[in-house]
C-alpha cells in the first residue's frame, strides 16, 4: 500500500487506535475499581473507535495470536501478495490475515501433528522444517527477523513500504537474499508463509480466508457438493455453469 | 489366530479364515472413520483439513520415520510426514487411496528369470538385488480375480484368456473373467490424451482399472457399493457416497458379523513374542489406548499386516530375523527396500475446457508400452520403466492448480494466471518402477524415538543410477506425448530428484523391508510368506514384495493376502512349513 492509498492509512490508524483504546481500557480499569468500585460509569468513558467498515471491525479486532504489530505486518504482506483489483479485494478483505492468525493460533501453530523430539539436526533442505519452534513461534520470530532486516535495508518497518520496495522485498527474502544472523529466513518464507498465504486463498471460507469465495469465483472452481456422476459427459470439455456461483460448506450447513 | 492391522490386506486374510470358521482377533491401533466428518456431507469436501492438514492420516507427532540418502548420512526425522501417508483407523491407508486397482505384469514376480532370459545374466547390476518372489502370476490369478469381485473393480479387460481386448491394456496378463464392472466415466483430458497417444504413437491407451465403482454394486459377500460422484476427493478422502472400495465399507462390517471374529480397536501392537529356540512366536504384547494397560495376546498364528513399514518394524523391535547389514552383504530384515520413480509435466491447453474437479481418483487414461519390462531394453543402460498417464485426478484448488511456468508467485499477474488457467490446465505423469539396490533399506534409527518410547524405523535411500536412468527415458516418452495433445505451452519437466526430497507427496506404494523369496539366506519371508524363522508368523503387505513395478500395489496386496488366507486356513488343520 502507498502511504497515499487512504485505505491504507485508515487502516493503520485505526489499529493505532484499537491498541490506544484496548491498553488504556486495560490500564485504567483496575485503578477505577480500586478508587470507586461502585463506579460503574467510568469504563463506559474510555472512547471506543466506532470501524469504519463492518470488514474492518471482523478483521484486526478479532486476531487470536497477533499483536498489533505482527497484524500491521501480515495486513501489509497480504495486501502486497493480494492487490484489490479486477480479480478480488485487497488481501485482508479476502480474509487472508485472519486465516493466517486462526491457522497459527490454532492447533497447526500449536505444533500438532508435529514430531517434536531431539536430537535437533536442521540441515539440507530436503528433508523439511527442523527447527524445535512451533510453527507460530517460528512464525513470529520470522516476522520479527524480516521486520528488522526490512529496517537494516529500507530504514522503516515492512509495513510502511511503499508497495514496490515491500514488493521487491518480499522476493529477495523468498529467494534467500535477506538473511538473518539466526533464523531461516528463505525457509520461513518459502515453506510457511507462502502454504499459508495459498492456503488461505483457496481453502473452505470456513477457515476465514477466500472470504465469500472469492478465489473459487476467480478461477471457477464450483466447491460443493460437487456431485458430478451426470455432469461428467453433460460437461466434458465445456463451460461448467456452477463454477460462476460456488457453494461452501457453510451454504449446506 | 492374532492379525496385526485392520487394513485391506488384515480384512482380506480375516476373510478367507472367517469364511472357514477360523477364529480370529484383529488388533487395530485406532477406530472407525464410517460415521464420522471425513465421511459425511459437507465436512467431507474439506480439502484444507483432510487434505492440507492430513486429518486422517497417521499422526507424525506420535510416530513418524527418520530419513537419510546414504547409511554414511546423519538421518533426519521426517517431522510432518508428507512424502508418503500412512493411514490411520479401521481401513489405514485402504481408506484414504485413490482406487487404482492394477494387477502386475505376469513377468512381475518372476523379474530376475524374465531379465535373464531376455538380456542375459550380466546385464543386471551385482548391487541390484532383484529376484523372483517364489509364486507365480498364474497361482495368483484367482486371487485377482477375486480381489476385483470382492471391490467391483471396474475396467476394460485387455487380455481375455489370452485373446488381446480392444480397448484395454494390450500387455495385460492373461485374465479369466473380465472385470465385475465396465470403466467410468471419462475426462477431457483423458481423452486428449488417449487420442495423442493413438494417433501420434500407436500407443494403446486405456482407462485406469477403478476400485471407485462407476454405479450401485453388490459383491459375492452381499455388501454394497454406492455410484461414483467424481466429487474430486478420493485420494486423502473417505467417500461419503461409499463408492470408494475400502476395508471399512466391504471388509470389517461383513467380517464383525462372523461368530469367530473380533476388531479390537485402539490396541497398539508393541512387540511380537519370539521364542528363537522353538522357532515360534507366542503372541502379540499391545498397548490398549482406552485403558492405558499393557496386555499380552497369546495366539498360535500371528499375521503381521500393518502398514508396510510398520511389519518390517516389528520383526526388528521384536528380534525376528537377521537385520540386514549392507555392507557385510549379511540379513534380511529391511533390505529390498523400494519407492517409486515418478515424473510429471503440466500442460496448458486454454481452448480447451479441462474442468479438472470433474475427476476422480480414478479418471485417468494410461499407457504400458514404457512400463517395467514392456518394451527391450536392449542397449538403454537401465532396468524397469513406468506408466504414462493423464486424465483429472482432483482439480482441488489449493493443490491442484496448474500456473504456466514464469508465473510471479503473487500479485495481480499471480492472480490472473490461475484465473485464466485453473479450467483449461492439467498434468501428464510418469509412476516408474523402483528395483532394489544394495543401499536402500531399512533399520531401527539409534536416536529418535516414538510416543510409545520405541525405536522409529529408519529409511536409507536415494535414487540410484538406474532408476534415475529409467525416468529420463520414460519422461522423454511423457513429454512427446504432451507435445502431442495440443498443449500451448508446457511446464518445465519435474523429474524425480536426487537428493531425495522428502517435503512434498510423491507415493505411498513403498514396498519391501519383509521381501519374500526363495532363498532364507537373501529374503525375510517364504514365498509362502511364512517367516524363515518362526514358522507360526506370516507378514503380508507391501512389505512383502521384493521390487516395486510401475503399477499400484493395493490389488497385488489383496491378491496376496486372499491366498495366504486360504493358506491359513490349511496351517490351522495342519500346522508346519508350507511347501
Amino acid at each position: 500500500m502507498e502511504p497515499s492509498d487512504p485505505a491504507k492509512f485508515d487502516r493503520r490508524k485505526f489499529l493505532q487506535r484499537t491498541l490506544v483504546a484496548a491498553g488504556s481500557a486495560v490500564a485504567l480499569a483496575p485503578r477505577l475499581i480500586g478508587a470507586d468500585a461502585n463506579d460503574s460509569s467510568a469504563p463506559a468513558a474510555v472512547p471506543i473507535p466506532v470501524p469504519a467498515t463492518p470488514a474492518e471491525a471482523e478483521t484486526s479486532s478479532v486476531y487470536q495470536t497477533f499483536s498489533p504489530d505482527e497484524a500491521a505486518f501480515v495486513e501489509a504482506m497480504v495486501n502486497l501478495m493480494c492487490p484489490a483489483d479486477a480479480l478480488t479485494p485487497n488481501g485482508v478483505d479476502c480474509g487472508l490475515a485472519l486465516f493466517i492468525d486462526r491457522q497459527l493460533a490454532g492447533g497447526f501453530g500449536k505444533g500438532e501433528r508435529l514430531y517434536r523430539r531431539g536430537p535437533w539436526r536442521h540441515g539440507p533442505a530436503e528433508f523439511g522444517y527442523q527447527l524445535p519452534l512451533s510453527p507460530e513461534d517460528f512464525f513470529k520470530n520470522g516476522l520479527a527477523a524480516a521486520d528488522a532486516a526490512s529496517r537494516r535495508l529500507h530504514g522503516r518497518n515492512f509495513a510502511d513500504l511503499d508497495p514496490a520496495t515491500g514488493d521487491r522485498f518480499l522476493q529477495a527474502v523468498a529467494e534467500g537474499q535477506v538473511s538473518d544472523e539466526r533464523l531461516p529466513l528463505a525457509e520461513w518464507f518459502n515453506e510457511l508463509v507462502y502454504p499459508l498465504f495459498n492456503q488461505a486463498c483457496f481453502a473452505d471460507p470456513l477457515y476465514g480466508g477466500n472470504k465469500d469465495k472469492v478465489f473459487w469465483k476467480m478461477i471457477g472452481y464450483p466447491g460443493l457438493p460437487a456431485v458430478n456422476g451426470l455432469n461428467m459427459a453433460k460437461y466434458r470439455g465445456k463451460p461448467f455453469p456452477g463454477a460462476a456461483a460456488p457453494k461452501s460448506i457453510e451454504d449446506f450447513s | 489366530m492374532v492379525i496385526v492391522g485392520g487394513g485391506v490386506a488384515g480384512g482380506m486374510v480375516a476373510r478367507q479364515l472367517s469364511a472357514a470358521g477360523i477364529e480370529v482377533v484383529v488388533l487395530e491401533n485406532g477406530g472407525d472413520h464410517r460415521q464420522s466428518a471425513a465421511a459425511r456431507l459437507p465436512s467431507q469436501r474439506d480439502e484444507l483439513r483432510w487434505s492440507t492438514h492430513m486429518g486422517l492420516m497417521q499422526d507424525s507427532a506420535t510416530e513418524t520415520y527418520t530419513w537419510r540418502h546414504n547409511r554414511t548420512d546423519l538421518a533426519r526425522p521426517l517431522r510432518r510426514l508428507a512424502v508418503f501417508l500412512p493411514g490411520s483407523g479401521v481401513g489405514g491407508a485402504g481408506n484414504h487411496w485413490g482406487g487404482q486397482a492394477f494387477r502386475w505384469e505376469e513377468y512381475d514376480t518372476e523379474l530376475r528369470t524374465r531379465l535373464e532370459s531376455r538380456y542375459g545374466a550380466a546385464a543386471i547390476p551385482a548391487d541390484m538385488p532383484i529376484r523372483d518372489w517364489g509364486v507365480s502370476y498364474r497361482e495368483l490369478e484367482p486371487y485377482y480375480d477375486l480381489f476385483e469381485r470382492l471391490y467391483g473393480v471396474a475396467g476394460q479387460a485387455g487380455n481375455l484368456r489370452g485373446k488381446i481386448q480392444p480397448g484395454g491394456n494390450p500387455f495385460e496378463a492373461p485374465r479369466q473373467h473380465a472385470y465385475p464392472q465396465p470403466p467410468g466415466e471419462e475426462t477431457e483430458l483423458g481423452r486428449l490424451f488417449r487420442d495423442a497417444a493413438g494417433n501420434r504413437f500407436g500407443y494403446k491407451a486405456y482407462p485406469s482399472p477403478s476400485a471407485l465403482s462407476p454405479a450401485a454394486y453388490t459383491n459375492p459377500d452381499g455388501m454394497k457399493l454406492g455410484a461414483c460422484q467424481y466429487c474430486g476427493h478420493c485420494d486423502r478422502f473417505i467417500c461419503e457416497a461409499e463408492a470408494k472400495a475400502s476395508p471399512e465399507v466391504l471388509l470389517y462390517p461383513w467380517l464383525e458379523k462372523q461368530p469367530k471374529f473380533e476388531l479390537r480397536r485402539f490396541c497398539h501392537v508393541l512387540k511380537v513374542e519370539h521364542d528363537p529356540g522353538a522357532g515360534q512366536v507366542r503372541g502379540v504384547e499391545y498397548l490398549d489406548l482406552l485403558t492405558g494397560e499393557v496386555c499380552r495376546q497369546p495366539a498360535d498364528v500371528v499375521v503381521l499386516a500393518a502398514f508396510t513399514l510398520s511389519n518390517t518394524k516389528l520383526l526388528l523391535t521384536g528380534g525376528i530375523g537377521r537385520p540386514y547389514d549392507p555392507g557385510a552383504q549379511t540379513g534380511v530384515v529391511g533390505r529390498n527396500f523400494c519407492y517409486q520413480t515418478n515424473a510429471a509435466i503440466s500442460v496448458f491447453l486454454p481452448d480447451r475446457w479441462i474442468n479438472p474437479f470433474l475427476a476422480s481418483g480414478c479418471s485417468v487414461h494410461l499407457i504400458e508400452e514404457f512400463n517395467d519390462d514392456n518394451f527391450d531394453h536392449t542397449g538403454l543402460g537401465f532396468l524397469g520403466g513406468g506408466i504414462i498417464a493423464s486424465g483429472s485426478g482432483s482439480g482441488r484448488p489449493i493443490a491442484a492448480r496448474t500456473l504456466p511456468p514464469g508465473t510471479p508467485r503473487w500479485g495481480t499477474a499471480w492472480k490472473q494466471a490461475n484465473a485464466d488457467g485453473y479450467a483449461h490446465a492439467g498434468a501428464v505423469g510418469f509412476q516408474g518402477s523402483s528395483y532394489p539396490q544394495r543401499e536402500n533399506f531399512l533399520d531401527l534409527d539409534p536416536d529418535y524415538r516414538d510416543a510409545f518410547g520405541q525405536p522409529l524405523l529408519r529409511i536409507t535411500f536415494d535414487h540410484r543410477d538406474n532408476e534415475l536412468r529409467m525416468a529420463e527415458y520414460g519422461a522423454a516418452r511423457m513429454v512427446e506425448i504432451a507435445r502431442a495433445m495440443g498443449a500451448t505451452r508446457l511446464g518445465p519437466l519435474e523429474p524425480p530428484a536426487r537428493p531425495f526430497d522428502t517435503r512434498g507427496y510423491q507415493s505411498t506404494h513403498i514396498t519391501g523391508g519383509t521381501s519374500m523369496g526363495r532363498d532364507p539366506a537373501t529374503s525375510v519371508l517364504s514365498p509362502r510368506l511364512q517367516h524363515w524363522d518362526a514358522e507360526n508368523l506370516f507378514v503380508v503387505g507391501a512389505s512383502a514384495f521384493a521390487h516395486n513395478s510401475g503399477h499400484n500395489p493395493t490389488e497385488l496386496v489383496g491378491a496376496l493376502a486372499l491366498r495366504l488366507g486360504d493358506d491359513l486356513v490349511g496351517y490351522v488343520r495342519r500346522p508346519g512349513r508350507l511347501g
